[in-house]
C-alpha cells in the first residue's frame, strides 16, 4: 500500500479539484432553475392581476424580480462567474464583427475635399476590397501618383506625407477605441449579461452578446452615433428636497399596497438582509422600519458628510429605482425639467463585491451637445502632475460655452454619453475661447476614457458590420441536447465495446474514461474557457480516442502474457513498452490542436481547446490512474482478465 | 475476444495493388474536384444564410418558389432540423443593384402606408442601408418605431435630440424575411440563426485554413523526423497528404448525392481535417514504432519481412483504436445534429482512410525508398 500512497494522493487530489471546479456549475444550474420558476410564477401572478400589462412593462417587472433574487443571495452571482460557460452557439446569442470604415472616416477628416479627392477615395475604396493594403495607404499612393501632397487634404502644410499617413492611421485606430466605448456603454444599458467586446487587429471589434432574445433590438445598439451632452447638475439642496418628496410619496404607495409586486419586492430584500439588520440594532429605527418609512433612502444612500447629493446606488437596485421613478404618484413629485441619471462606471464596490453607482439629478435639457467638441486630449498637468483632459470647441460652441460657464460658476456640469454620466466637474470660472481643462480624474486611465467619450461626440466612428452570426435560443438548446446525447451514447458504445473485448481490463478503462471526461470539463471551468458545440464534438472525439491508449497497453499486455510472463511483469512491460507509441501519437494530435487554436476563431478554438485538454487528461488517466489500479489489483494477487 | 490474432499476411507483397487502389481513389476525387468543384460554406465564400422556424410544417418547394423570382439569383432552400425549419442561403452579401430600387420602393410604400403624404427625402443610400430624412424629429421617431414593428431594421442616425434621419438596413436576410412575411402570411416564423460573412473575411479564413493544414503537416514532418529517421517522416506525411486529398476528393464526389447530407466545407470541417491529420498519424506511428523495435530484435531480417511482421503484430490494435474512435464519431454523426454533420462525416471517412494508409501507404513508401536506395534503413 505504501508504495502507492503518493500516486493515490495525487489522483484523489486531482479528482477533488475537479469536483471543486465543477461544483459552481452544478449550483448555477440549480439556481437558474429556481430563478426561472420564481420568475415564471411571478409572471402568472402579474398577468392575473393586470392582464392588460404591456410586454415591455412586464419584462421590466420581471427583471426587477430577478435582480432582487440575485441581490438576496450574493453566491448566485459568484457561482455564475465560476461556472462552465456555454458558447454563443449553445446558449444562443449574437456575434458581430465590426470594422471601422476608413474611407468614411477619411471623408470626414478631409479639409475641403474636391472632385479629385472624392474620385480618388472611391477608387481606393474599390481597391481595398480585394487588397490587404489599408485604404489610407492606397489613397496616399494614389495621391502621390497624381502628384498631390497629402497636406492638401489632411493635417497642416508643414507636415510631410509620412507624418500625415501615420496620423491618419492613428486616427483610424482611435475610431475603433471610440466605437468600442460607445458600444460598451450601450450594451451596459441594455443589460446584457456577460457581454464580450474585444478588439481584433487595428480596425476590428468583435462583440459577443450571449442569450439575447431580441436580436433585432440588439443590432440597433451597434448603429448610430452616440449622443454627447453637457447638462447642468442640480445643486444638493434642491436634489435633497426632491428625494425627500419621492421618499414620502413612495412610502405612501407602498403602505397603501397599490403596487403589490413592489411591496413584495421590498419584502424579499428585507428577508435577505436580516443579518445586516441584526448588527444595526443600536439605531433608533430598525432596518425594517427604516425600509418601510424611507423606501427611497434605503436604496439610494446619501453620504451624510458629503457636500453633494449624489446618491450611492447598488447595481441591482438601478432597475428598481427606475421603476419607482416611473410610478405616477412619484412622477408628480419630480419637476418636469429634471431627471435622475446614473454614472456610467461604478464609483466603488461594497464589501460583498457589488458595484455601486452614483445617481445624479440633472436638467433634462442639455446646455450643449457633442457636435461642438473638436478635440480632447488626456494628459498630465505639468504643475501638479494630476491627470487632466484638455478639451477644445469650435467657435460656435466656444461662445455658448463661455456663456454657460460664466452663468454657472461653482456649479457642476455633467458630461454625458448616451444618457450616462462620465464625469461631473465643477465650473471654476468663465471659460472663453472654448479651451477647457477638466480635472478630478483618479488616474490617467480615467482621463483617457473621458478623452474617448468627448471625442465620440466630436468625431463619430463609422463602423460597418462585416460578419454577423446569430443563434436563436431554441437552436442552442437543440445543440446542447444533441451534444449531450452524442457524448452519452458515444461513451456507452465505447464502454460496452471495451468491456466485451477486454473484460475486466476493459471495465477499468471504461471507468477511468469517466474520470477523463470529468477532468476535461473541470479544466475548462477552471480556465474560464467556453464550451462550444465543436467543443462538445471534441469531447465526444476524445471519448473515442482516449481508449486508444488503453488499447495499446492492453494489446501489449496480451503479447507479454502470451510469452509466459506473470501478470505483474506483463503489466510493467505492457505499460512501459506502449509508452513511446502513446506519447508520439498524442503529441502529434496535440500539435495540430495548438495550430488549430492559433488559426481558428470562436467555436473552432473551443474544439481545439477541448481536444488539447482531452489529450492531457487522457494521458494522465491512462498512464497514471489505470496503471495504479492495475498495479494495486495485481499486488493483491487478483486476476485481471484481459479478454 | 480477439481479432487478427497471429496474422501472417504478406502485406508488402500486395503493395502495388494498394498503390493502384490509392491512385484510383485519388484520381476520382481530383477529377471531381476539378470538374464538379468543391462547395464551400458561407464561412469561406461569404454570403448570407438564415434559418427560419415556422409555427406549422412548411412546404420547402413552395418557399423555394416564393424566393425564386425575388432577384437574388440562385437561392438555396432546404429543410433544417425538423420539418418546420427552413434554411435559406445565398452567396450574395448585398442586395444586387437591379433589386435595390425594388427594396427602396417597398420602404417608400410602407412609409406612405404609415403616414400618408408625409414629406421625406432619401439623403444617402449605400449598399447596406438607406438614410431617410423627415422634417422633424418626432416624425422620425414614430417612423422608426412603426417600421421596426413591421420587421424593418430601422435606427436613428444619431442620438442627438434634433435627429431627423432614419437609417433602414437593407441586407439580404432582411429582404428575404420581408418577402416571406408577405408571401407566407398564415404561418408566422422566427429567425433561429442568421449568419452573414463578408467576402474579405471569407478570403482570410480560406487562407488561414490552408495555412493551418500545411503548417500542421510541416510540424508533424519535423517531429517525426526528429523521433524516427527522416525517410519515415516523409513516408508518414505523404500518407497524410493522401488521406487529406482523398477525403477532399470524396467531398467533391458526394456533394449533393446523398440527400440530407450537407457536405460543405466550413470552419468546423477544416477543424475536422486538422484533427484528421493529427489523428491518422497515430496508426502510422504505432506501426513505425513496432518496426523500430523489431529492427533491434531481428537484426538480420530483410526489411520487407520485418515490415510485414510489424504490421501483422500491430494489426489488431490499429483496427481497434480506429474502431473505438469511429464508434464515437459515428454516434456524433447520427446524434450531433445538422451543424456537426459535415464535421463528423469528415472524421468518419478520414479515420477509415487514415487507418488504411498507415498500413498500406506509409510503410510501403518506406520500403520502396529503402529498396531504391539499396542501403540499410536505420531508425533513430
Amino acid at each position: 500500500m505504501k508504495e502507492y500512497r503518493f500516486r493515490i494522493i495525487i489522483i484523489l487530489a486531482a479528482i477533488a479539484l475537479s469536483i471543486y471546479l465543477l461544483y459552481p456549475t452544478y449550483l448555477d444550474y440549480q439556481n437558474n432553475k429556481h430563478i426561472q420558476s420564481v420568475v415564471e410564477q411571478k409572471k402568472q401572478e402579474i398577468l392575473k392581476q393586470n392582464p392588460q400589462i404591456s410586454k415591455s412593462d412586464l419584462e421590466e417587472l420581471l427583471t426587477i424580480v430577478e435582480d432582487s433574487i440575485k441581490q438576496s443571495d450574493p453566491s448566485i452571482v459568484e457561482n455564475r462567474l465560476k461556472r462552465l460557460k456555454l458558447g454563443l452557439d449553445l446558449q444562443g446569442g449574437m456575434r458581430v464583427v465590426l470594422e471601422v470604415n476608413t474611407a468614411k472616416l477619411l471623408e470626414k477628416l478631409a479639409n475641403n475635399p474636391d472632385q479629385v479627392f472624392n474620385s480618388t477615395l472611391a477608387e481606393a475604396k474599390k481597391e481595398a476590397e480585394t487588397s490587404d493594403e489599408s485604404v489610407v495607404e492606397i489613397i496616399a499612393r494614389k495621391l502621390q501618383q497624381k502628384g498631390i501632397r497629402l497636406s492638401r487634404y489632411f493635417g497642416t502644410v508643414r507636415q510631410d506625407d509620412a507624418e500625415i499617413i501615420a496620423q491618419l492611421k492613428k486616427d483610424s485606430e482611435d475610431a475603433v477605441t471610440r466605437a468600442m466605448e460607445i458600444i460598451r456603454n450601450r450594451v451596459d444599458q441594455y443589460g446584457v449579461s456577460e457581454p464580450s467586446i474585444q478588439r481584433q487587429g487595428s480596425r476590428r471589434i468583435i462583440v459577443e452578446l450571449p442569450g439575447i432574445a431580441k436580436e433585432e433590438e440588439a443590432k440597433q445598439l451597434l448603429q448610430g452615433t452616440a449622443l454627447l451632452e453637457f447638462r447642468l447638475v442640480k445643486d444638493p439642496d434642491f436634489t435633497y428636497q426632491i428625494m425627500e418628496r419621492i421618499d414620502k410619496a413612495l412610502a405612501k404607495v407602498l403602505a397603501a399596497g397599490n403596487d403589490s409586486l413592489l411591496a413584495e419586492l421590498s419584502d424579499t430584500t428585507k428577508k435577505a438582509d436580516t443579518t445586516a439588520a441584526a448588527d444595526t440594532t443600536q439605531k433608533q429605527l430598525t432596518e425594517e422600519e427604516f425600509r418601510q418609512q424611507h423606501p427611497f433612502f434605503s436604496v439610494a444612500l446619501l453620504d451624510p458628510q458629503g457636500r453633494s447629493a449624489d446618491a450611492f446606488v447598488k447595481e441591482d437596485d438601478r432597475n428598481k429605482i427606475q421603476r419607482w421613478l416611473s410610478l405616477p404618484e412619484v412622477k408628480k413629485e419630480i419637476p418636469d425639467n429634471v431627471e435622475f441619471v446614473f454614472s456610467a462606471k461604478p464609483v466603488s464596490t461594497t464589501q460583498d463585491g457589488k458595484k455601486v453607482y452614483f445617481m445624479y439629478l440633472v436638467n433634462r435639457q442639455p446646455e450643449l451637445t457633442g457636435g461642438v467638441v473638436t478635440n480632447a486630449v488626456a494628459t498630465l498637468d505639468p504643475n501638479s502632475s494630476a491627470p487632466i483632459v484638455n478639451m477644445e470647441m469650435n467657435s460656435e460652441g466656444a461662445v455658448e460655452w463661455a456663456r454657460i460657464t460664466g452663468a454657472n460658476i461653482g456649479k457642476r456640469i455633467a458630461i454625458m454619453l448616451d444618457g450616462k454620466v462620465f464625469s461631473a466637474p465643477v465650473v471654476r470660472g468663465k471659460i472663453p475661447g472654448g479651451r477647457s481643462q477638466i480635472e478630478g480624474m483618479e488616474n490617467l486611465d480615467e482621463a483617457k476614457l473621458l478623452e474617448i467619450v468627448l471625442k465620440a461626440g466630436a468625431l463619430p466612428a463609422p463602423v460597418d458590420v462585416i460578419e454577423e452570426r446569430i443563434v436563436g435560443p431554441s437552436l442552442g438548446e437543440d445543440s446542447v441536447q444533441g451534444g449531450l446525447n452524442s457524448a452519452l451514447f458515444g461513451y456507452l458504445a465505447v464502454a460496452v465495446f471495451m468491456i466485451i473485448y477486454y473484460r475486466q481490463s476493459g471495465s477499468i478503462a471504461a471507468a477511468v474514461l469517466i474520470l477523463t471526461i470529468l477532468f476535461i470539463l473541470s479544466v475548462l471551468a477552471g480556465f474560464k474557457a467556453t464550451l462550444t458545440l465543436p467543443g462538445i464534438a471534441g469531447i465526444v472525439l476524445t471519448i473515442g480516442m482516449a481508449v486508444d491508449a488503453n488499447v495499446l497497453i492492453f494489446e501489449r499486455m496480451r503479447e507479454e502474457l502470451a510469452t509466459g510472463k506473470t501478470l505483474k511483469a506483463s503489466i510493467d512491460s505492457g505499460f512501459s513498452k506502449a509508452m513511446s507509441a502513446i506519447i508520439d501519437s498524442n503529441i502529434t494530435t496535440f500539435f495540430t490542436g495548438i495550430i488549430l487554436y492559433q488559426f481558428g476563431t470562436g467555436p473552432v478554438q473551443g474544439f481545439a481547446l477541448t481536444l488539447m485538454i482531452g489529450i492531457a487528461s487522457t494521458l494522465f488517466s491512462a498512464l497514471v490512474i489505470s496503471r495504479l489500479i492495475f498495479d494495486y489489483l495485481a499486488s493483491k494477487g487478483a486476476k485481471i482478465s484481459i479478454g | 475476444m480477439r481479432i487478427f490474432h497471429n496474422l501472417n499476411v504478406n502485406w508488402m507483397g500486395m503493395r502495388k495493388t494498394f498503390y493502384i487502389v490509392s491512385l484510383v481513389l485519388f484520381l476520382i476525387g481530383m477529377l471531381n474536384v476539378v470538374f464538379r468543384g468543391l462547395v464551400f460554406g458561407i464561412d469561406f465564400k461569404g454570403g448570407s444564410e438564415i434559418v427560419l422556424q415556422f409555427e406549422k410544417p412548411v412546404d420547402v418547394a413552395k418557399i423555394r418558389n416564393d424566393l425564386a423570382n425575388i432577384g437574388l439569383g440562385a437561392v438555396e432552400v432546404r429543410t433544417f432540423g425538423a420539418e418546420t425549419g427552413i434554411l435559406v442561403r445565398t452567396e450574395l452579401q448585398e442586395i444586387p443593384k437591379e433589386i435595390y430600387p425594388k427594396v427602396v420602393e417597398r420602404i417608400r410604400e410602407n412609409i406612405n402606408k404609415i403616414m400618408p403624404g408625409v414629406p421625406y427625402q432619401i439623403v444617402d443610400s449605400t449598399i447596406n442601408s438607406i438614410t431617410v430624412e423627415f422634417t422633424n424629429p418626432d416624425t422620425t421617431n414614430t417612423m422608426i418605431a412603426e417600421l421596426f414593428a413591421q420587421g424593418f431594421q430601422t435606427g436613428k442616425v444619431s442620438e442627438e435630440l434634433d435627429n431627423k434621419q432614419m437609417l433602414v438596413r437593407v441586407g439580404i436576410a432582411d429582404w428575404i424575411k420581408e418577402v416571406l412575411r408577405e408571401k407566407v402570411k398564415d404561418n408566422p416564423f422566427q429567425v433561429v440563426k442568421e449568419d452573414r460573412v463578408g467576402p474579405k473575411i471569407g478570403e482570410e479564413l480560406k487562407r488561414d485554413a490552408v495555412l493551418a493544414v500545411l503548417l500542421s503537416l510541416v510540424v508533424i514532418l519535423i517531429y517525426l523526423g526528429f523521433r524516427f529517421k527522416f525517410i519515415f517522416a516523409v513516408g508518414a506525411v505523404t500518407a497524410l497528404f493522401h488521406d487529406v486529398l482523398i477525403t477532399v476528393g470524396l467531398y467533391a464526389v458526394l456533394y449533393g448525392v446523398i440527400p440530407g447530407l450537407n457536405l460543405e466545407i466550413d470552419l468546423p470541417v477544416v477543424a475536422a481535417f486538422l484533427t484528421l491529420v493529427g489523428y491518422s498519424i497515430n496508426d502510422t506511428v504505432i506501426v513505425f514504432d513496432r518496426i523500430r523495435e523489431n529492427m533491434k530484435i531481428h537484426k538480420t531480417m530483410p526489411l520487407e519481412e520485418l515490415i510485414n511482421k510489424s504490421i501483422n503484430q500491430t494489426m489488431s490494435r490499429t483496427i481497434i483504436t480506429g474502431f473505438t474512435t469511429l464508434l464515437a464519431v459515428f454516434v456524433l454523426f447520427i446524434l450531433g445534429g445538422d451543424v456537426l454533420r459535415a464535421f463528423s462525416f469528415t472524421l468518419l471517412f478520414g479515420i477509415i482512410i487514415g487507418t488504411y494508409s498507415s498500413i498500406f501507404v506509409a510503410s510501403a513508401l518506406v520500403l520502396d525508398y529503402a529498396q531504391k536506395a539499396k542501403k540499410k534503413v536505420q531508425f533513430s
